[in-house]
């Protein structure tokens, strides 16, 4: 018997009782160094079992112990938990541009410069139309009582506001809303609008001082917008539902730790450092090396760390709780870059501001990857084309050195946009990868040290069950 | 004596996993905050 997708050969293929690890039936484990003085991992990598075992007992406890047998009789529901997540979702969330435009030319965005300067809004009546239509799907797809959820994102959302406060406001009880916005129109009156009715807020910001800030994210004419985006910030502060998205370049890498300081003095409540996405050629200018961009990226969350001790506040970033949390609970992620498939057109998809659906935001531009009409074209005929099949069809088992990689269903070799447009083919691995490597072995030590609720926000595990313990 | 019994009591093994319904939904470009830190 094969389980559905990943090739997963469960124990009535061959007979063999599975007496033996790395033989027959038996478990197939990977021992990993994870850079810790008194631990390794040993992962099953097709079910995402791990364990950290003692590096003086690795030989025994992974061989022939009792560990080889408790797990051998959980590996069918941990293969069956990561099919289902990886093959059996659908989607819930939509990512709305309601605009082409944007007011602001950073260096690294994946939407086309022409696009963003002469591109046009959807109108009102238009997005009050799309939010029917995609309310009539996800009835089809969704549990009763679960909300889809409506990410207006950009370009910037809010030159187009008076269409997307429109939208939220007819059809709030039918949505989850959020917003990412550049923070530029984020004034009084959007901020009341938007907390009042409870919509999640992300903004963007790369540094904690303008000179460096302004670096990457600058309007137009090249000035940039360090100012009005912290004037923003201290409007959000006591709401819950906001964060910040960081995008890690080789401008901002060295300064993350300060960063971090930065947004923790700000009462941030959470936020994103995302190594840039190198989709289109001008962002790949920025791009950092993978060893120089794990230095940085992991003292920032040693810096998270440090200043939970010193002040019990904490300041989780997201992307990176996301790793952890994949590691202990893997359904509880709750991004879906970093899995295979990746959750772009499975478990989302984009909407760009003429109807046009594409697998994710990351291919708004391509029009390759454009596959039909939100006001013509049937949802689910769409869900089901060739251009979001590209996407969610590529698979970790069919990239190298990812199928073979101990790591893969933590790290889940983003990004599809990127080994396609960037490394030639859906086959081919993102532009990173030593990166992602260097965050798993920081998970692992942060779990083997004890420390894992200082990386994950106050409540993560409410509503999740153990079910293996050692 | 003291740091002799702690490393004494460090784990030979830790393993746990923890399960629920899967709601991963979100791409990396926004995350929504339904869950405050504190």
């Amino acid at each position: 018997m094969t389980s559905k997708k990943n090739n997963r050969v469960t124990k009535t293929a061959a007979p063999s009782r599975g007496r033996f690890v790395n033989t027959g039936n038996g478990p197939t484990f990977q021992a990993i160094d994870i850079g810790h003085r008194d631990y390794a991992a040993v992962i099953d990598p097709d079910t995402a079992f791990w364990s950290l075992v003692a590096r003086k007992k690795l030989a025994d406890v992974m061989l022939d112990g009792d560990l080889p047998r408790a797990y051998a009789k959980k590996a069918d529901q941990f293969a069956r938990e990561m099919d289902s997540l990886r093959f059996g979702l659908t989607p819930s969330a939509v990512y709305f541009n309601p605009t082409e435009r944007c007011n602001m030319n950073c260096t690294y965005c994946y939407i086309p410069a022409e696009m963003r300067r002469e591109g046009k809004h959807m109108p009102e009546k238009k997005l009050l139309k799309a939010l029917e239509i995609l309310k009539q799907y996800f009835r089809t797809t969704m549990p009763k009582g679960e909300k889809p959820q409506i990410i207006f994102h950009g370009a910037e959302p809010l030159l187009n506001r008076y269409a997307v406060f429109a939208g939220i406001e007819e059809y709030g009880n039918d949505f989850l809303f959020g917003i990412q916005t550049n923070a530029t129109l984020l004034d009084d009156a959007a901020v009341e609008f938007l907390t009042s009715r409870n919509v999640s807020i992300g903004i963007s910001l790369d540094a904690p001082t303008a000179r460096i800030a302004n670096r990457t994210r600058k309007n137009w004419d090249g000035r940039g917008t360090f100012k009005p985006v912290l004037a923003a910030m201290r409007r959000l502060n006591g709401y819950d539902g906001w964060s910040v998205i960081c995008t890690v370049t080789d401008a901002n890498l060295q300064h993350l730790t300060r960063l971090v300081d930065f947004f923790h003095d700000q009462e941030v409540p959470m936020c994103l450092m995302n190594i840039l996405r190198c989709t289109l050629p001008p962002s790949r200018s920025l791009k950092p090396g993978d060893a120089k961009a794990a230095k940085h990226f992991l003292a920032a969350l040693d810096r998270t760390y440090e200043l939970y001790r010193e002040t019990g506040r904490r300041l989780p970033v997201g992307n990176f709780a996301n790793i952890l949390l994949a590691i202990i609970a893997p359904a509880a992620r709750r991004l879906m870059c970093d899995i295979s498939p990746c959750g772009g057109g499975r478990c989302f998809f984009a909407l760009a501001s003429n109807g046009d659906m594409f697998p994710c935001s990351e291919f708004i531009g391509l029009d390759r990857f454009r596959a039909g009409n939100l006001f013509k074209d049937d949802v689910p005929a769409v869900i089901g084309s060739e251009q979001f099949r590209m996407v969610t069809e590529r698979k970790v088992e069919n990239i190298e050195p990812c199928r073979r990689c101990a790591i893969r269903h933590f790290c889940g070799s983003p990004c599809p946009a990127e080994a396609h447009e960037m490394n030639g083919g859906m086959d081919k691995t993102g532009a990173f990868c030593e990166f992602y490597e260097e965050q798993v072995r920081y998970a692992f030590r942060v779990i083997a040290d004890g420390k894992v609720d200082a990386y994950l926000w106050d409540g993560w595990d409410k509503g999740i069950k153990d079910t293996f313990n050692f | 004596m003291k740091a002799k019994k702690e490393k004494k009591e460090k784990k030979e093994v830790i393993a746990y996993r923890k399960g629920c319904n899967a709601r991963g939904t979100g791409l990396s470009h926004y995350i929504l905050m339904d869950r405050k830190a504190k």
